[in-house]
């Protein structure tokens, strides 16, 4: 990379270092009583939103390098490297046969750890982790489809839609094993 | 028969008659002169004669002389006439002779002399001896005895008897000769006179019978040769050339008058004689029997061409007038013309004029559009200028965009760093909350991670929307010169174009220039052909007046040629064929 300019000391930097000055400061006085708190990573997948517990998140890759591999299931879309470690990526929207299939966004890589088992969900973006209250889970709504209604642990007030990570880790669909013919 | 007693019979026995006489004449003048010449020879015998014997005595008298010179002298040459005398002696006395030989008496003489002559020589030559031997005085002697003298006398006596007997000859014969002469001329004399007379009559004898009847002829034929045909010969019966030549003249004068009566026929008109010829040599008859024929079948054709003479006058009256209209029409067709002319003239005029000042427009414009090319040219020069530098600043804008590329690899790999510290912080949010309470700083420091992510990704969208408003505006930029480059090709292309434009229109014009002073010229001779038109025009008008009387005169010529034709139609039919 060029020689870069650095980046000029104005006051909007002063500014931002002040909030966080102010926000290391502060304690951590927003801890409610509620504990059956969800921390989620919440990404996005075709255009909506969907979250699933951090506890079964081990880490969140960027898509590179997908390895196709053939005769495989649809929603496999193939394998990828992660530090040495093959984890094969799983599109969840073959999965669970929503509409609007392409690899149009989906750069992100959401690693779940299980037992025995690495497996990779796609998605368009990470939007963050959030802690929300058990409690506002609402259960299903009628709109969604039986396939996903099954994994689903609930829907947030704003829409989010948690995933059950440990049913879907647990589901035999995912669990790959053809041979072919020769 | 009768004898014809022909002129030239006549004549023949006429002259005969005058040759006979002429010959007895002739025969009687012939005898008395050789009569008159014989009797001239003897007398010139008897001269001869005569001088012989002189000669001879003489060469006698030589020889003595010789012979007493020398003896005189007794030189040898004394002695030549003695030698010429001896020869000369001898000649002589032959020649008597020779000449005596008619008179007996002479020859009886000469007889006698010859000895006597031989004898005086012997003497002299004695003499002549004895002085050789130089003996002057027995010469002398000799001489002096006279012994030759006797033979001498006797010499000369017998001589002189011949000489006389010689001269009463020569006188017989004069006399002879004289009588004789007399006699002749008395012949001749009467003879001659005879025979005129004779010849006289017969002259008078032929001239009456053939001269007068000629002259009387004659004078008939100068009455005839002049034209008078009323002379007439007296005929006689005679049937010699004369009495032919009279007859035939009687005959001929009658033919000839017969003719003058057939020609007085013919000039009064009647052609109806019939003239047969004598013969087939008869020339005038001949001639008048064609003329007459001619004359006929000339009057006839005379009247039929009189007849087609007057029908044809009539007609050619009739187109004479017809010509006389047209010409009048002509002369009013002409005089419209006039106008038409002289506007065409001023059409012309305004032609020529026209293509002059086209001529000279053309020239200008001809100059403006070399001006027009140049500064074409100049605009496609600056259009090349431009283009250049649309080039040069399309480069610009492609190393603008290459730089730009640049810059957004690299704000992508920023963007990149800014998710991969995203995706950290989210990580790290994941292990704090793993951690659980532990991990509670961890957490705070993930926020921060986060939010440098953030503030990473907003700086590096704001540099985007910054470097995409750059890359717009490059792309504007790059469009706008990719425009320009092409206006200003279209307009080089615009600008070559007008400068063709400019040159076609300058050739045309150059052309038009060319066409206008070719117009100019074709006006100036249309002018001038206006005028020469007009001036035809004059002369066309002219001529139809000029056609005008012609057929005037036409027309009084149609009508003496009309009344010309009754006149020779009166004239002909005084001739009856």
């Amino acid at each position: 990379m060029n020689e870069q300019k650095p980046r000029p000391v104005g006051p909007d930097k002063q500014k931002i270092l002040h909030e966080r000055a102010g926000a290391l400061a502060r304690a951590p006085v927003q801890e409610k009583a509620d504990e059956a708190t969800l921390e989620l990573v919440e990404f996005q997948l075709a255009a909506e939103r969907y979250g699933i517990e951090s506890v079964f998140v081990r880490e969140v890759y960027p898509l590179k390098q997908l390895t196709l591999v053939p005769c495989t299931p649809p929603f496999v879309r193939g394998l990828i490297n992660v530090r040495g470690q093959i984890v094969t990526v799983v599109d969840l929207k073959r999965f669970f046969d929503l509409p609007q299939q392409g690899l149009s966004d989906l750069n992100r890589v959401l690693i779940l750890n299980a037992p025995g088992m690495a497996l990779g969900l796609l998605a368009d973006a990470i939007i963050g982790v959030r802690q929300v209250p058990a409690a506002g889970l609402q259960p299903t709504l009628s709109t969604l489809t039986d396939a996903r209604a099954s994994y689903l642990r609930g829907i947030t007030a704003d829409r989010l839609v948690v995933l059950d990570a440990a049913r879907l880790l647990a589901d035999p669909k995912i669990v790959v094993q053809e041979e072919v013919e020769n | 028969m009768k004898l014809r007693v022909t002129v030239a019979i006549k004549l023949a026995a006429s002259f005969g008659l005058c040759a006979v006489l002429f010959i007895g004449l002739a025969a009687v003048g012939y005898r008395t002169t050789s009569t008159s010449l014989e009797q001239a020879g003897w007398v010139d015998h008897t001269h001869q004669v005569l001088t012989d014997l002189a000669k001879l005595l003489s060469s006698l008298q030589d020889a003595e002389t010789g012979q007493r010179g020398y003896i005189i002298t007794g030189l040898e040459d004394f002695l030549e006439p003695y030698k010429a005398g001896l020869a000369q002696e001898d000649v002589h006395r032959k020649e008597l002779v020779k000449l005596t030989a008619d008179n007996p008496n002479q020859q009886r003489r000469l007889e006698a002399l010859e000895p006597l002559i031989k004898e005086r020589l012997a003497l002299l030559l004695q003499g002549i001896e004895l002085r050789r031997t130089n003996d002057f005085a027995a010469a002398q002697k000799f001489v002096t005895s006279g012994t030759s003298r006797k033979e001498m006398d006797e010499t000369r006596k017998l001589i002189t008897a011949m000489k006389d007997e010689e001269e009463v000859l020569l006188k017989k014969r004069d006399a002879e000769a004289a009588q004789s002469a007399i006699t002749t001329y008395w012949t001749l004399g009467l003879l001659a006179l005879g025979g005129s007379l004779f010849t006289v009559i017969i002259g008078v004898l032929l001239w009456r019978n053939i001269a007068v009847p000629l002259q009387g002829l004659t004078g008939v034929a100068e009455r005839i040769a002049l034209g008078d045909l009323t002379a007439s010969v007296a005929t006689e019966e005679r049937h010699d050339e004369v009495g032919v030549l009279t007859q035939n003249f009687q005959r001929m004068t009658q033919w000839l008058q017969s003719m003058a009566v057939v020609a007085g026929k013919v000039s009064g008109g009647d052609l109806r004689v019939q003239v047969t010829p004598q013969s087939e040599r008869d020339v005038l008859g001949n001639a008048f029997a064609e003329m007459v024929a001619n004359l006929r079948r000339l009057t006839t054709e005379i009247t039929e061409s009189v007849n087609v003479l007057g029908s044809s006058a009539s007609e050619i009256s009739t187109s004479t007038s017809q010509l006389a209209a047209s010409a009048t029409e002509t002369a009013t067709a002409v005089s419209e013309t006039t106008t038409t002319v002289e506007e065409v003239r001023q059409t012309a005029q305004v032609a020529s004029q026209k293509a002059r000042f086209v001529a000279d427009s053309a020239q200008k414009a001809s100059q403006i559009s070399q001006s027009g090319k140049k500064a074409t040219e100049e605009s496609a020069a600056g259009m090349n200028r431009i283009k250049q530098q649309m080039d040069s600043i399309a480069e610009s804008m492609v190393r603008l965009s290459e730089q730009t590329q640049a810059i957004s690899d690299i704000i992508a790999s920023v963007d990149d760093i800014a998710q991969q510290s995203n995706l950290l912080a989210v990580n790290a949010a994941i292990e704090a909350a793993k951690a659980g309470e532990q991990g509670k700083g961890f957490a705070v420091v993930a926020q921060e991670v986060k939010s440098l992510a953030d503030q990473s990704k907003q700086a590096t969208a704001h540099v985007r929307t910054i470097l995409s408003d750059i890359q717009k505006a490059t792309s504007a930029a790059v469009m706008a010169t990719e425009q320009g480059a092409k206006a200003v090709e279209t307009g080089v292309r615009q600008s070559s174009q007008a400068g063709e434009s400019i040159l076609a229109l300058a050739n045309s014009v150059t052309e038009a220039s060319q066409a206008a002073i070719q117009i100019a010229a074709p006006a100036q001779q249309q002018l001038t052909g206006a005028d020469q038109v007009a001036k035809a025009r004059e002369s066309i008008k002219q001529g139809s007046g000029q056609n005008f009387a012609g057929a005037k005169q036409m027309e009084t010529a149609t009508h003496n040629l009309n009344e010309l034709g009754q006149r020779l139609k009166q004239l002909v039919q005084r001739y009856k064929v």
